[in-house]
């Protein structure tokens, strides 16, 4: 069978936003505005952290969250979230996309009885999965209940102050 | 008597301010230990620090009038200033102290009550021929009440609480048909807020800018302005840049801004320093809003435009000294800006973001001055406010000031928490914002996005999660893996695991 | 090549016919499902050039056929072999879905058994990964025996090299039980499923509308089954974590794991770890935040991420060594022994136990989890199949206890009775057989009842509780903990412990195998 490595010769990263940076490899370390290349240098000091040096000026950075191909990365105080796509991923999520069936409905429930202590989101808030939706007061603690899914926040059952029993839907969120 | 010793009654960079004046002015201070930031920087300007980091409290020491009392006379403290915020504004706490013979840093009791009641306030400014946005003359009851003054004046109305500030207890009302609830709704908040249902209503002003004149006065009666300051842009009544003087004036409308923010303090016989509220409407109508008896967050800007020390003519007042200043010696020149960096993050609707300051690092150009009272390794708590340093600019006219506060955050370095630089990188290049022509509704209604965005940061970001990612999964030595020393052993174990076998 | 003569000419020929039959077409067919081919698997999965192909040209069990047809195409659509993988030995067999839907036949599963008895006699850790339609109906009970023969395989394997498999289509029937047997599942979203039932069989039977990816997708085998411990969102993405997640593993029972260099120079004292635990005791916070500064950077590598996050498990790396990680995350359930959390905990250190890898417990447990459910499903059995792995397990065993460290949950959870090596606390500990408020209740019931003010008499009891019971310092002064440590001090008592516990062995008794509450 063919023993060489497959090459992969371009890497996208998807913004949350949906644009789309490619860069070829192997990756150089160089931006280009217009025509002319300017180098990004990474560094790191006692004064400053870790940052890039670009143009002849510092950025912060950190790298916040990695998991899989997704980066949560804090750019000069702004937060940014990429997926890091080969041509084969990406082509596969296109083929996905378009095998994908109907909206569903995903039903946030209450995982343990306890008191209702804040609702995050409104009708209509979009929502990431991950992301907290609720406050659930139980076994004296207070506890993130968060959204297993990307999608719209459809209606809200939850009410501040309540007391909620196990499996009680708190939210309903349209999965997107 | 003379001040020779002051308690700060507070923390952060504005206990900070206080003392660096003081210390000018060769007074001690006393500052405050507490569990929740035994570590803060304000306590190494102090002279003298009290401990109280081994005392249980119910309620934070800063708002424990009998305690501040209590630790005021043990410090042999002839004076206290509340700075802003906590008990700056209590009548009782000041009342307190004169009881005690603790010269309070601020107004006079009685004036701090007066003008901390909005139904008593109202009534002094009408009484005083103030103009103001038409309204109940008292509180209102019930909801016909509230019908059938709005149906008077014109709706849209505001229901707002006597006893409030910070918009809780604010409802705006349209139609008749919502006054019932929202009486209700407002009632309520203000009750649960500020100990008080009691509500009033009032013309509600669309779009307003708004406007505040810092005031002055001595305990002789003499009262002058320092000029206006912009502070328009707010986001739910919280205020996040000031500026000193405001685009929308005009020498004509701010003599006569200005002259009833100074009628309207003697109708109180107030001293020391204060700031009367106005809504200003686009046909250049003003309306007295409410007068803040305290030094505020922004003085700062006043100061870089008038070049006075405010805290310090505030001590010379308490000491009951004559104010040194005529209203024709206040000259405004320059124009200054100030931005309230915060640990909040702006991505996620300005939610507070505590935590530990890593670096921070702060332009020191002649044209910045920085108020803080945080310093790499500080933690921003979440039990008090997420401010981490206010930058003040100055410029030699708003342009020239709006360039230099561009170059400023841009020069500005903070680690270890989301702030709200990312709202001022994105404010200053914004052209409404640039042309000053803005209203409280800005945030709300003018900005598509809160925070500045560079297509070249964005890819300087992607190329970092680009990188990252064929360092952990494409590149070969990526995980450099040594087997051969997982299999050495010890004799003894490898003896005895073997023998296992 | 110069190759003359018959004899080259057939094998040439041979070469020929294989190359036509991985034909770019069979090859768009799995593209354009979202899937990779075999061939493209494995190439990803071992270092260039060092993968070795055994049986390529097999071709199906040749007994006669009476019902349906059987393609003779070589390799009976599975590709075996070995390679390296990061420089060191691994076996593997890749399932072919372009060939009879990767349908095992006896020649097939032969392919199999055949590499992993290699794998066994060799010591080395053995990845299937599977694409799979089935049993092959045509060949009947051979097929059936097939499966029989690879599921004893991996039993007898069980616990001396570590086995791995990556679901990657369909994984239905009987042959669910092959990746269920070995030690960790992988699954990619949206294009693999795994039942013991399909879709058709439940709505015949039950009456059930449900899809193959709300039965079986790698969402619901992460997230409610468990049965997948790591689930990734493609291909290739699955198999450059199953290329990290290795790392971790030694290759047998008799190795420590591997070693990783890392060059960049860690400080030991970390100050951010005093800032994490509230001070408020009923506030939640995120365990992995302590996880992710204790360990090397960058190292942790969760497992069962999705199922039970009451109960964090994972690997990660301690100055490049690795350790197994159990903790309570308080940002869940509060951070709750339940059912779920009790059963991935145990089967986790029963792994760490297998292959000679340190564990290290955080704990912060309010307790089991109470209620008719619980009580009824069991929380009895599986609650004591945590309590059991721990004591069972013979390596080193180290235990930081950050907050509360309550009743039974307490004893289970790695302490030192239970045979744990080292024992710290935080200072902001809670060691007590109960929490201060039911303490309280119980303690001062009639006079809580009798009292004129009931909350503030509460209220000073509690504090007097905590004052007095709930904190680390008398377990710490009469022996039951090691030390009461500065959180910051965290990483640099853990490495020294580890380095006392280097050489740690425990004589175990000699039994067939004890009796776990399974």
């Amino acid at each position: 069978m063919p023993n060489e490595k497959p090459q992969i010769k371009k890497l996208y990263a998807l913004s949350s936003e949906n644009r789309k940076f490619s860069f070829s490899l192997p990756l150089k370390h160089t931006i280009k505005v217009g025509k002319r290349n300017y180098d990004v240098q990474i560094k790191s000091d006692e004064k400053y952290g870790t940052y890039i040096l670009w143009k002849n000026r510092r950025y912060p950075l950190e790298i916040v969250k990695s998991s899989q191909n997704k980066y949560e990365i804090l750019f000069n105080d702004i937060s940014y979230t990429f997926n890091v796509e080969t041509p084969f991923s990406l082509q596969r999520m296109k083929v996905l996309s378009k095998h994908k069936g109907k909206q569903e409905k995903e039903l946030v429930k209450a995982p343990m009885p306890g008191k209702i202590i804040d609702v995050l989101v409104r009708e209509g808030s979009q929502v990431l999965k991950g992301e907290p939706v609720v406050i659930l007061e139980a076994m004296k603690m207070q506890n993130e209940i968060q959204s297993t899914v990307n999608g719209l926040v459809t209606s809200i059952s939850a009410r501040p102050n309540t007391n909620v029993m196990k499996d009680d839907i708190l939210v309903e969120i349209k999965v997107e | 008597m003379k001040i020779k010793r002051i308690l700060i009654a507070n923390r952060g960079e504005i206990a900070i301010r206080i003392m660096k004046t003081a210390r000018i002015m060769k007074i001690e201070t006393v500052a405050v230990k507490t569990v929740i930031e035994p570590n803060a920087l304000y306590l190494s300007h102090a002279d003298v620090v009290y401990d109280i980091t081994d005392e249980s409290a119910d309620i934070p020491v800063f708002l424990d009038i009998d305690k501040l009392i209590e630790i005021a006379l043990k410090t042999g403290s002839d004076a206290i200033h509340p700075g802003y915020g906590f008990l700056a504004e209590n009548a009782y706490f000041a009342d307190k102290c004169v009881d005690n013979k603790i010269i309070f840093i601020g107004p006079s009791p009685d004036a701090i009550y007066k003008m901390g009641n909005k139904t008593i306030a109202r009534r002094i400014a009408l009484a005083n021929k103030i103009p103001m946005a038409m309204g109940s003359e008292g509180n209102i009851s019930n909801e016909e009440e509230g019908i059938k003054i709005a149906e008077k004046i014109g709706y849209p109305v505001i229901i707002k609480a006597a006893s409030g500030g910070g918009g809780r207890g604010m409802r705006i009302v349209r139609r008749s048909e919502d006054m019932g609830k929202m009486f209700i709704v407002a009632s309520k908040e203000a009750e649960k807020a500020f100990n008080d249902p009691s509500v009033f209503i009032e013309k509600y002003i669309e779009n307003p800018k708004h406007i505040e004149f810092q005031i002055i006065g001595d305990k002789k009666g003499n009262i002058i302005h320092l000029g206006e300051r912009e502070c328009s842009i707010q986001r739910k009544h919280q205020k996040l840049l000031e500026e000193a003087p405001s685009a929308a004036l005009d020498e004509k409308l701010r003599k006569e801004m200005g002259k009833m923010a100074v009628q309207i303090a003697k109708a109180v016989n107030y001293y020391s320093a204060g700031t009367v509220e106005f809504l200003l409407d686009s046909d250049k109508r003003f309306y007295f809003m409410e007068m803040n008896t305290r030094i505020q967050v922004e003085h700062p800007v006043t100061e870089m435009v008038t070049g006075l020390d405010l805290i310090e003519l505030q001590i010379r007042i308490a000491n009951n000294e004559e104010l040194p200043y005529k209203q024709s010696d206040i000259k405004l020149e320059g124009w200054a800006i100030e931005c309230r960096i915060n640990a909040e993050d702006v991505q996620a609707g300005f939610a507070p973001d505590p935590g530990r300051i890593e670096k921070l690092s702060m332009p020191d150009d002649p044209y910045v001055r920085v108020d803080t009272g945080i310093q790499a390794g500080s933690a921003i708590v979440s039990s008090y406010d997420s401010m981490i340093a206010k930058l003040i600019v100055k410029g030699k006219d708003r342009k020239d000031a709006l360039q230099n506060c561009k170059k400023a955050l841009d020069k500005v370095w903070i680690k270890g928490t989301k702030t709200t630089l990312p709202f001022f990188r994105m404010l200053v290049r914004h052209p409404k914002f640039q042309s000053g022509n803005f209203t409280t509704a800005f945030i709300e209604k003018d900005l598509e996005k809160y925070y500045y965005y560079s297509e070249y940061e964005e890819m300087l970001a992607a190329w970092l999660a680009t990188k990252l990612f064929i360092e952990e999964n494409l590149s070969e030595d990526s995980i450099n893996v040594d087997f051969k020393r997982g299999r050495e052993m010890s004799p003894w174990l490898l003896n005895k695991r073997i023998n296992q076998f | 090549m110069d190759l003359a003569g018959k004899a080259y000419k057939a094998f040439l020929e041979r070469q020929e016919a294989l190359e036509k039959q991985y034909s770019t077409k069979n090859a768009e067919k799995q593209h354009s499902k979202g899937k990779l081919t075999a061939h493209e698997r494995i190439t990803l999965l071992f270092d260039p050039g060092t993968f070795e192909e055994i049986d390529a040209f097999v071709t199906p069990a040749s007994q006669p056929v009476e019902f349906g047809k059987v393609e003779r195409t070589f390799g009976d659509g599975v590709i075996v072999g070995h390679g390296k993988i990061n420089g060191r030995l691994v076996f593997a067999y890749a399932q072919d879905f372009t060939i009879m839907g990767g349908s095992l036949g006896l020649v097939h599963s032969k392919k199999i058994t055949k590499i992993q008895e290699m794998a066994l006699k060799m010591g080395a850790p053995i990845i299937g990964m599977m694409d799979s339609g089935g049993a092959r109906i045509q060949e009947g009970v051979a097929s059936l025996s097939g499966y029989a023969s690879i599921f004893q395989n991996i039993i007898q394997s069980s616990g001396i090299i570590p086995q791995i498999s990556v679901i990657l289509g369909p994984a239905a029937g009987g042959a669910v039980y092959s990746p269920a047997l070995t030690d960790f599942v992988f699954m990619v979203n949206s294009t693999s499923y795994m039942f013991v039932t399909g879709p058709n069989v439940v709505k015949e039977v039950l009456n059930e509308e449900v899809s193959s990816d709300g039965l079986g997708g790698a969402e619901v085998h992460a997230r409610k089954s468990g049965v997948a411990h790591m689930i990734y969102d493609d291909e290739e993405n699955t198999i450059l974590a199953l290329k990290k997640f290795l790392s971790y593993l030694p290759s047998n029972n008799v190795e420590n794991p591997p070693i990783v260099e890392t060059n960049s120079n860690e400080n030991d004292i970390i100050e951010k770890l005093r800032d994490i635990v509230p001070d408020d005791p009923n506030k939640a916070y995120d365990v992995k935040d302590v996880i992710n500064l204790v360990v090397d950077k960058n190292s942790f590598f969760e497992t069962s991420e999705l199922f039970a996050p009451n109960l964090i498990t994972g690997f990660a790396r301690l100055k490049g060594k690795t350790i197994g990680i159990v903790a309570n995350q308080p940002k869940v359930l509060a951070g709750v022994l339940d059912i779920n959390s009790s059963t991935k905990g145990a089967r986790f250190i029963r792994f760490c136990d297998a292959f000679n890898i340190p564990i290290l417990t955080f704990e912060d447990v309010p307790g089991f989890l109470p209620g008719v459910d619980q009580e009824h499903a069991g929380i009895i059995r599986h609650g004591a199949k945590l309590l059991f792995a721990y004591s069972e397990a013979t390596v080193p065993k180290i235990t930081i206890i950050l907050r509360k460290a309550y009743g039974g949950a307490f004893i289970v959870m790695n302490s030192k009775f239970l045979g744990g090596d080292f024992s710290f606390a935080w200072p902001t500990a809670e060691i007590a057989v109960m929490g201060p408020d039911g303490a309280v209740a119980i303690l001062y019931k009639r006079e809580i009842s009798e009292s004129k003010n009931p909350a503030e008499l509460k209220k000073e009891l509690v504090k007097k509780y905590r004052d007095k019971i709930a904190n680390p310092f008398i377990a710490d002064e009469s022996g039951y903990i090691d030390e009461v440590i500065d959180p910051a001090l965290t990483r640099k008592k853990i490495l020294s412990a580890l380095e006392a516990l280097n050489n740690k062995w425990v004589k175990v008794p000699a039994r067939k195998h004890g009796n776990m509450p399974l």
